[in-house]
């Protein structure tokens, strides 16, 4: 484990400054809350990680969850972490005070579960699905289940899970077919299997309460006809104690990274004594599910960039240090009988760690603001806003989830590679962010699916009008920035990314108005890198701004090297990978229709 | 039980400290800072401990200006009820003791809490010179405290053993590890911490004992140097005449 696997000074850097956390404290919504106890509960989030979360990062990779006897065996600190993690408030933070919260920012839970993520990301997945199962019950339940769950959920003495994939239903929930029987009582009997499920049981808490989609009896096929349930994995009997559920553990998945993270198979009402109740309406399960998945895809976007972060701190650690090789000199050559130097100071080297670093931090710009949306789009002051911020979430959350996960894999690797050797031994734990990170762009929707909802529906959804927001936004940031002549090159390069992309869009949207649907969305993943890039461009040009404007007025808390190393990466972020985005815009704008339509044979 | 604890400002550890011109003083540009561990972890947090079982209330005092406050707060969120900060930038040990002890002469302590030293100028001064102010007994580098309801009995470790130590109140005792274990304020105590008193008193006047004349850094390290194993008298002669540890 590195000895700093966080710069908390640049996550406040984009809290505070760059997206100004303090003007969401304005609003009534958060009226109990300053910019001091803010900064407080991230600190005291860092010392808790150091503590309790990132001591056994590697321990937990070794010692990897797995099944024995019939039960679930992972790392005693799981239930450690439940336990004090509930104390802390890191499951109930971002609750209304009526649901037993205290109303935190999206922004800041964001912000304190990213610490939390970079110190150890087998970890935070198991508090980070209670909270998201419990805000279901607290949405859409009613009050009977709300008291009879939420509250042993936020302390961590429960946990929550989401269960939607079944061994034939993983990218396409339609065909999911656990079954919902109605019985006489307020209960239905759930009969079915669901398999991946994340933190879906072990010894060190007492009841799972399982948030499962299924389908009630006679109930139509697709979407449609999916409810959500409340499955308990033990029920509360008239006695207000637990009795078995009859949802039983049937394994264990081992994996090749996240090992510490249990992945359960389980199986709902083999002896047809499972009782599930059914949260808000039937057939409108899906529909409730998506808060819960926006949110997790929010999550997953998170982790992708804390283990970002977390990787390019240690391989910057070890840039540091190695010693290996010689400058070139002057006359380009190599004096053999002059010191080496430590790798950092080579160009490729340094290549690598500046990519890192771009893809980092531009990724957690992207995730605070993906957050402060979730704020205003809940708590702005006018239904117009609300409204507004409520789109761009939509638009950002497919990006959100996905840059940081596909380009995490890229990052990462560039990390492992600063380590040669090294890199690849076991001693070194950059080998373990590797394995970590890939399940990044698979699980909540994998990569191709989340395209397919960024080109499919959320770039069409109100006739376009998300997308538009967006580069509204984005032309706003460019015209500010434009006050500082030295960040002009970079907002007009910014400026004529969204003129190229525009063009994209018309040659696209035209292909929906001739029928062409299947060739629309057949590029969809070169749709998602090509705006995925100019949003962190965006992100950078932003960081870029604040940076200036942070010298210019002499301004603390950071001292000005920060500010320059952030102006830096920005240009470094121009010059390296949004050049990219031509390779792409020109793949979209050919539309060769190679991958549709195709015989088999062209595989063999 | 009415405990008083002292908490203090210092430079995170891993801080680089850079001098002024002058080197009278060090620059806070880019500093972050936080609570002297030993009056945080162990002297607050014990504090804490017994007023739990004892009743009670447990008040922080700070000698600083109004950029203590952040620390202030913190100690209020791990679960000080009160507070005190005496408005003026500490000259040194004497002057931050003889305020205190000029607040504390006015309020009646059970015990006075205070962390062992603070990690920026590991003085661990000011304990002593805080009883002789009040003419009450001082304890050291205690690593245990405890009370039976009349007795307290105290830990402290000294060389190859533990020295056992029991006194009736009023003391003044230095926390040094295994006082208490470290308390990470929770989201709820955060917020508590904005509606629990925060009293700011003016200071009395600084007898002015001390003057800083100048702050150094450390001589830079040396590198390491090879000695081949078959030159041990050169070895010898480099610990005996550079390094002159023999
Ligand atoms: C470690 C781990 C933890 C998980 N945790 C949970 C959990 O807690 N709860 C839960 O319910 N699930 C969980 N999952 C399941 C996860 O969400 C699914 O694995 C994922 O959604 C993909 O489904 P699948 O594995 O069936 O792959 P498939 O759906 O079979 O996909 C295979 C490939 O086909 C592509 N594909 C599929 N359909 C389309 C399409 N229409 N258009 C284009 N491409 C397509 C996919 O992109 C993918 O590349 C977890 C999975 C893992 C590995």
């Amino acid at each position: 484990m590195p000895s700093n696997y966080i710069a908390l000074n640049t996550l406040k850097f984009i809290l505070n400054q760059v997206h100004g956390l303090a003007d969401v404290l304005k609003l009534d919504y958060y009226s109990d809350h300053d910019m001091e106890s803010m900064n407080l509960f991230l600190d005291a989030v860092k010392d808790f990680s150091d503590r309790e979360m990132a001591p056994y990062f590697k321990e937990m990779d070794e010692q990897p969850a797995h099944f024995e006897e019939g039960k679930i065996k992972v790392h005693p600190q799981v239930g450690v972490i439940m336990k004090k993690g509930g104390a802390m408030g890191l499951i109930s933070g971002i609750f209304d005070y009526e649901d037993g919260g205290m109303q935190i920012p999206m922004m800041v839970h964001t912000a304190n579960t990213y610490i939390q993520d970079c110190a150890n990301n087998h970890m935070t997945g198991y508090m980070g699905l209670t909270l998201g199962a419990a805000e279901l019950i607290i949405h859409f339940g009613d009050a009977a289940l709300k008291a009879a769950y939420v509250p042993k959920m936020l302390t961590g003495d429960w946990a929550g899970t989401m269960c939607l994939t079944e061994p034939e239903a993983g990218s396409s929930l339609s065909d999911l077919t656990t079954k919902a029987i109605p019985t006489e009582q307020d209960y239905y009997l759930l009969k079915g299997q669901k398999i991946f499920i994340s933190g879906g049981d072990h010894e060190y808490i007492s009841n799972f309460v399982h948030l499962v989609l299924a389908r009630i009896e006679g109930a139509p096929a697709g979407t449609k006809g999916i409810s959500l349930f409340v499955v308990p994995k033990n029920r509360i009997n008239e006695h207000k104690g637990l009795e078995p559920n009859d949802v039983n553990t049937a394994g264990d998945f081992q994996k090749m990274g996240q090992r510490g993270y249990c992945t359960s198979h389980l199986m709902f009402g083999e002896n047809n004594d499972c009782r599930g109740w059914l949260v808000g309406e039937p057939h409108r399960g899906l529909k409730y599910m998506f808060l819960m998945m926006n949110g997790a895809r929010i999550a997953v976007g998170r982790g992708a960039a804390a283990i970002v972060m977390a990787a390019y701190h240690a391989s910057l650690e070890y840039a540091q240090e190695r010693v290996q090789g010689r400058k070139i000199g002057k006359l380009g050559k190599k004096k053999v009988d002059s010191l080496p130097t430590t790798i950092i100071n080579h160009a490729d080297v340094r290549r690598m760690l500046l990519l890192q670093k771009v893809v980092a931090e531009g990724s957690l710009s992207l995730l605070i603001l993906a957050s402060k949306y979730k704020d205003l789009s809940l708590h702005a002051k006018t239904p117009e806003e609300k409204e507004k911020y409520h789109l761009l979430l939509e638009i950002l959350t497919p990006i959100v989830k996905s840059y940081p996960s596909e380009m995490g894999n890229i990052a990462v690797s560039n990390g492992l590679q600063v380590l040669g050797g090294y890199g690849f031994t076991s001693e070194y734990i950059l080998q373990q962010y590797y394995r970590d990170i890939r399940i990044f762009s698979i699980y909540e929707g994998t990569t191709g699916i989340q395209s397919l909802d960024l080109l499919g529906r959320k770039a069409t959804m109100q006739g376009g009008r998300a997308i538009q927001l967006l580069i509204e936004e984005i032309k706003q940031s460019c015209s500010e920035a434009t006050k500082f002549s030295d960040l002009t090159p970079y907002t007009s390069m910014l400026e004529s990314e969204l003129e190229s992309f525009k063009e994209v869009l018309v040659v696209l949207y035209k292909l929906t108005e001739q029928g062409k649907f299947e060739l629309f969305t057949a590029d969809a993943n070169h749709f998602l890198e090509l705006l995925s890039l100019i949003i962190i461009a965006w992100m950078w040009l932003e960081m870029a701004n604040e940076s200036m404007q942070a010298i210019q007025k002499d301004e603390e808390p950071h001292k000005e090297a920060f500010y320059q190393s952030k102006i830096h990466a920005m240009k470094f972020y121009f010059n390296y990978e949004l050049p990219k985005t031509l390779g792409h815009a020109k793949i979209l704008k050919n539309v060769s229709g190679l991958t549709i339509d195709l015989d088999r044979e062209i595989f063999v | 039980m009415n405990i008083l604890v002292g908490i203090s400002k210092t430079p995170e550890t891993t801080a680089k400290i850079e001098f002024s011109e002058d080197g009278k003083s060090f620059k806070s540009e880019g500093v972050n800072y936080i609570m002297n561990p030993y009056d945080e972890w162990y002297a607050l947090v014990r504090a804490i401990e017994l007023k739990e079982v004892h009743g009670g209330e447990v008040t922080v005092i700070n000698v600083g200006t109004i950029s203590n406050e952040t620390v202030i707060r913190k100690a209020l969120a791990i679960g000080a009820d009160k507070a005190v900060r005496i408005n003026k930038e500490t000259s040194s040990s004497w002057d931050t003791a003889s305020q205190i002890a000029a607040y504390a002469k006015e309020h009646s302590y059970d015990i006075i809490l205070i962390g062992k030293e603070t990690i920026d100028y590991n003085g661990g001064e000011v304990g002593g010179m805080l009883a002789e102010h009040l003419g009450v007994s001082f304890i050291s580098f205690a690593s245990k405290l405890e009370f039976d309801g009349s007795v307290f009995t105290v830990e402290k470790d000294i060389e190859g053993g533990v020295e056992v130590v029991e006194l009736n109140g009023p003391f003044v005792l230095s926390a040094a590890k295994g006082l208490a274990e470290q308390r990470i304020p929770n989201m709820r105590g955060i917020m508590m911490a904005k509606r629990k008193p925060l009293e700011v008193i003016e200071p009395i006047s600084d007898e002015g004992f001390v003057t800083i004349s100048q702050f150094t850094k450390p001589a830079e390290k040396v590198g390491i140097k090879m000695v081949d194993p078959d030159q041990m008298d050169e070895l010898v002669r480099m610990l005996s005449e550079e390094s002159k540890v023999i």
